[in-house]
């Protein structure tokens, strides 16, 4: 244990010892136990690694804190430099963000029952129901059954569910839009949510909160490079005949509801999506780098109707709403202003999300923290305490896991998301192998246009479909084994 | 005219005086309303239908037309706060995170003088600072130094005002004000450092105006119905000022040179860049009444009104350099309530008690540590003495503000304010 964790878990134990002494009301529910299910964000995942300095700032562990003071709340903690490593800002010119070098390992491996914390990184909410083993559902399951079985064996009495994410979260860092696989369908995950709720209930939980899914093409991941060319040297987009430059992307030069996604900075480094009258190769950019105005709105469409499915679970089973998505859209709009300090959601420089663009930094985690302690006591009629935000943003709680290095080189505005930086991303949100998902693309372009040239009838497309989905689910499930 | 040598030469002096004298915040918003005569403050600012003496330029114009001899009058008030506690609450700063406004110790002084130019009119001229503000914290480890480490505001006003006594029981007054003032904001400017995710201190912003001025009027009658009653009105207007200055801003180094350097292509450090702001001033009116109870009791009752709608906000331009910053205020009109009590204990000497209610115009959204106003009660006690050809009036102010909490700040700094607050004043008449 660093220096620097053993000081994060004494200031967490201090924090906590105020609502042990005071004797929290936590209103109509107990906190006695406490479970967290749900993915990535619930896990305290941060700067693409799951990293004890994150995990002991995850927002379920301040919920804890704030509820049960300084009652253990087991995590499968990882050392540093954490699993995948974690990323680090490794030079503001050219801006190099990278993997931390070294080998992490479990540190909570023995622990004789199913952790409290039981969030997966990458997980659907298919896989809460489901998934047993498998990339870091080895390390936080241990083989001992699904998110759902585990925490349904603790009888818990209250249980926090932060889900879905990653079940529209795929096609906005792909860059690949694939209704039923890196897009989950309204049908299945309002199955698998009801399952959760059901199970929750009949193991006599007596509350729960859960949140609803944010917008995942407003993070900085989705929103940081702009679609048009950028002069390196002003940092201010390059303006020929009074028009801005678009970059070229896999259909041509892109719009203005186009994004182009953080891993794209390598390939721009490398001249691609620049017209070579302006010095680039005049080769387009990779599909995986380009989100269009098109998958935008398709993501976005499909966000709402999850998130519909989300309220009416929780109105119907009197849970806590916390309604993630709203507080998201205020932050993305105006920001949220603390203290005087206005923290947004820019990349880097605005506070809230971590050196993936994905995931939230530690004061993120504690905002978050905080709407749900929000919801809680409306729901319930508790007074929690919310969580004491100036040592996150005055103290060493706000620092991001593992940045300890400090950058050498001069000021510049090259850009770099290293590919190593985006293969672990990839591989910890469960996001199958680009290839993988052009294939199946591409080979359901080629039947759609097919379809058209024969004059389909509903007979052969109902054959093809499900033809298809048994072709896409043998696909996703090979991608997912490859991983 | 050897008496008038003198009073020149007092004049200039209490306009240095007031010129350097910060006035810190001692009645709601940023008005100094019991700051202009220790006699009406003894009334706890009841006055409006008495207004006797020559502070009744401020407090009520129209009671200049009953005085019928050269007079002058020099005091201050010694405006004396041990500082507001502030306890902080969740989210920001949170539980546990206490503050201490600097403690202040200001001398607002205050200067008048009657001259009669026939037995209707009365001529007089008034130099005092009827606003002011200063907070100011220590900015290391100030969980608020994002938001400001010091704010003041200092006021003057030099009004010209003329009495007209219309009957033997009515006088109308009027007075033409120029007022000057100055104003500093200061705070530090936080950062994420990209190395760190965590807020960093990259400058110390200093914003500061020049002694710039406008103009107002105020008017006002007293009507002494008889020897036992009497009533009165006074309107001040209100007023527009529109300061220049400069931005300074200081680059704190963080310890990272790649962000330093960063920072230092962001921000002007070194540089002088003009500034504009402007302060709307607000309007108020007072109404009183005062009546003998006995032969030496009596008793004034005020209500005033003060316009403090007028203060939504403070814009500093930075002339296209930097983007606008808006301080929010979203003020509402306020009132305070005043009764004072006068005992005469003989011809030549009177003790004077008095309780003033005073409400706060600021809002929850927008108490902070550049103003950290609460309604508040205030208790007075003053004494009178005539002497040979002078006058010695005296007073004790106690102010108890209520304690006030915030949830709701718009810069996302909550907590509970408790202030208090001692002023004396002492005012000379000859």
């Amino acid at each position: 244990m660093t220096p620097r964790t053993a000081l994060l878990l004494g200031v967490i134990v201090a924090m906590a010892a105020l609502p042990a002494i005071a004797q929290v009301d936590t209103g109509s529910v107990d906190f006695t136990r406490y479970a967290s299910m749900g993915d990535s964000l619930a896990a305290g995942f941060s700067s693409g690694g799951l990293h004890i300095e994150g995990q002991v700032l995850s927002f379920p562990s301040l919920i804890s804190s704030q509820t049960r003071g300084t009652a253990a709340f087991e995590q499968p903690l990882v050392s540093a430099p954490g699993i995948p490593n974690i990323l680090s800002l490794q030079s503001l010119s050219p801006l190099i963000i990278a993997p931390q070098p070294g080998q992490a390992g479990p540190l909570n491996l023995g622990l004789q029952r199913p952790y409290d914390n039981m969030a997966v990184p990458g997980a659907r909410v298919g896989d809460v129901v489901r998934t047993r083993g498998g990339g870091l559902h080895d390390l936080i399951l241990r083989g001992l059954g699904t998110q759902l079985e585990l925490v349904a064996s603790q009888q818990p009495t209250f249980v926090s569910l932060f889900i879905g994410n990653n079940d529209v979260l795929g096609a906005a860092t792909s860059g690949i839009v694939i209704d039923g696989v890196t897009l989950t369908s309204a049908a299945q995950f309002e199955g698998d949510l009801r399952t959760i709720a059901g199970t929750l209930a009949a193991v006599g939980v007596q509350g729960t909160a859960i949140a609803t899914i944010p917008s995942v093409v407003s993070i900085p991941y989705v929103t940081t490079i702009p679609p048009v060319l950028v002069n390196p040297a002003t940092n201010e987009p390059v303006v020929i005949n009074g028009q801005l430059v678009p970059l070229i992307g896999p259909n041509g030069p892109l719009g203005p509801g186009d994004h182009v996604l953080l891993p794209a900075s390598a390939e721009l480094a490398r001249g691609l999506g620049i017209p070579a009258a302006l010095g680039g190769t005049g080769q387009p950019l990779s599909d995986a780098s380009v989100l269009s105005a098109g998958e935008t709105a398709e993501i976005e469409a499909r966000r709402e109707e999850l998130n519909a499915v989300i309220r009416a679970v929780a109105g119907e089973t009197g849970a806590a709403l916390v309604d993630i998505a709203r507080i998201f859209d205020q932050v993305v709009q105006r920001g949220i202003l603390q203290g005087g300090i206005l923290l947004t959601s820019d990349f880097l420089t605005g506070g809230l999300f971590s050196y993936d663009g994905v995931h939230a930094s530690p004061i993120g985690y504690a905002i978050i923290a905080n709407a749900f302690i929000d919801a809680i006591n409306a729901t319930y009629g508790g007074n929690i305490p919310a969580v004491t935000m100036a040592p996150f943003l005055l103290g060493d709680l706000g620092r991001l896991p593992g940045t300890s290095s400090v950058g050498t080189l001069a000021v510049g505005s090259s850009f770099i998301f290293t590919a190593e930086a985006y293969e672990n991303l990839r591989v910890a949100l469960n996001i199958p192998k680009t290839k993988k998902l052009l294939r199946i693309k591409n080979r359901r372009a080629r039947r759609q246009a097919a379809a058209v040239a024969v004059g389909s009838d509903d007979e052969l497309d109902t054959r093809s479909s499900r033809r298809s989905l048994r072709r896409q689910r043998r696909e996703l499930r090979r991608a997912l084994r490859l991983r | 005219m050897p008496g008038r040598k003198v009073s020149l030469k007092l004049v200039c002096a209490c306009c240095l005086m007031a010129t350097l004298a910060g006035a810190p915040l001692m009645a709601a918003g940023f008005s100094l309303l019991f700051e202009q005569g220790a006699k009406a403050m003894g009334l706890a600012g009841a006055y409006t239908a008495t207004a006797d003496d020559p502070s009744a330029m401020y407090y009520n114009v129209g009671g200049l037309a009953f005085l019928k001899e050269r007079e002058f009058m020099a005091g201050f008030t010694l405006v004396t706060s041990s500082g507001s506690d502030f306890t902080g609450a969740a989210p920001f700063p949170g539980e546990g995170v206490t503050e201490k406004l600097e403690s202040l110790s200001e001398v607002p002084p205050h200067f008048y003088w009657v001259e009669p130019i026939n037995d209707r009119w009365t001529f007089g001229l008034a130099l005092n600072s009827p606003f002011g503000l200063v907070t100011e914290w220590d900015p290391a480890d100030f969980s608020g130094r994002f938001i400001t480490t010091k704010g003041s505001l200092t006021t003057l006003d030099l009004s010209a005002n003329l009495g007209w006594q219309a009957t033997n029981r009515l006088g109308v007054g009027f007075g033409a004000i120029l007022r000057m003032a100055e104003v500093e904001l200061n705070r530090y400017q936080g950062a994420i450092n990209p190395f760190t995710g965590q807020i960093a201190d990259i400058a110390d912003v200093t914003l500061k105006s020049d002694l710039d001025n406008t103009t107002g009027w105020h008017a006002g009658f007293l009507h002494r119905v008889n020897n036992s009653f009497s009533w009165g009105f006074n309107y001040r207007s209100e007023a527009q000022m529109d300061f220049n200055g400069d931005a300074r801003f200081r680059q704190i180094p963080t310890g990272y040179p790649q962000f330093d350097a960063l920072v230092a292509t962001e921000l002007p450090f070194g540089a002088a860049l003009p500034i504009s702001t402007t302060i709307e001033y607000p309007a108020s009116w007072s109404l009183g009444a005062a009546a003998a109870l006995s032969r030496n009791w009596r008793v004034e009752v005020d209500y005033n009104w003060t316009g403090w709608d007028s203060f939504q906000e403070v814009e500093v331009d930075f002339k296209g350099a930097l983007p606008n910053t808006v301080i929010s205020q979203k003020w509402d009109d306020a009132n305070n309530y005043r009764i004072g009590f006068r005992w005469l204990g003989s011809s030549s000497s009177e003790w004077r008690f008095g309780y003033v209610f005073d409400e706060t115009p600021q809002p929850d959204e927008t108490i902070g540590p550049l103003l950290p106003d609460a309604d508040r009660d205030g208790f007075t006690v003053g004494y009178g003495r005539k002497g040979n050809g002078f006058t010695l009036d005296l007073a004790l102010m106690y102010l108890l503000f209520d304690d006030r909490t915030t949830l709701v700040n718009e810069s996302g700094y909550n907590g509970t304010w408790k202030t208090e607050g001692l002023l004396f004043a002492t005012s000379l008449s000859w």
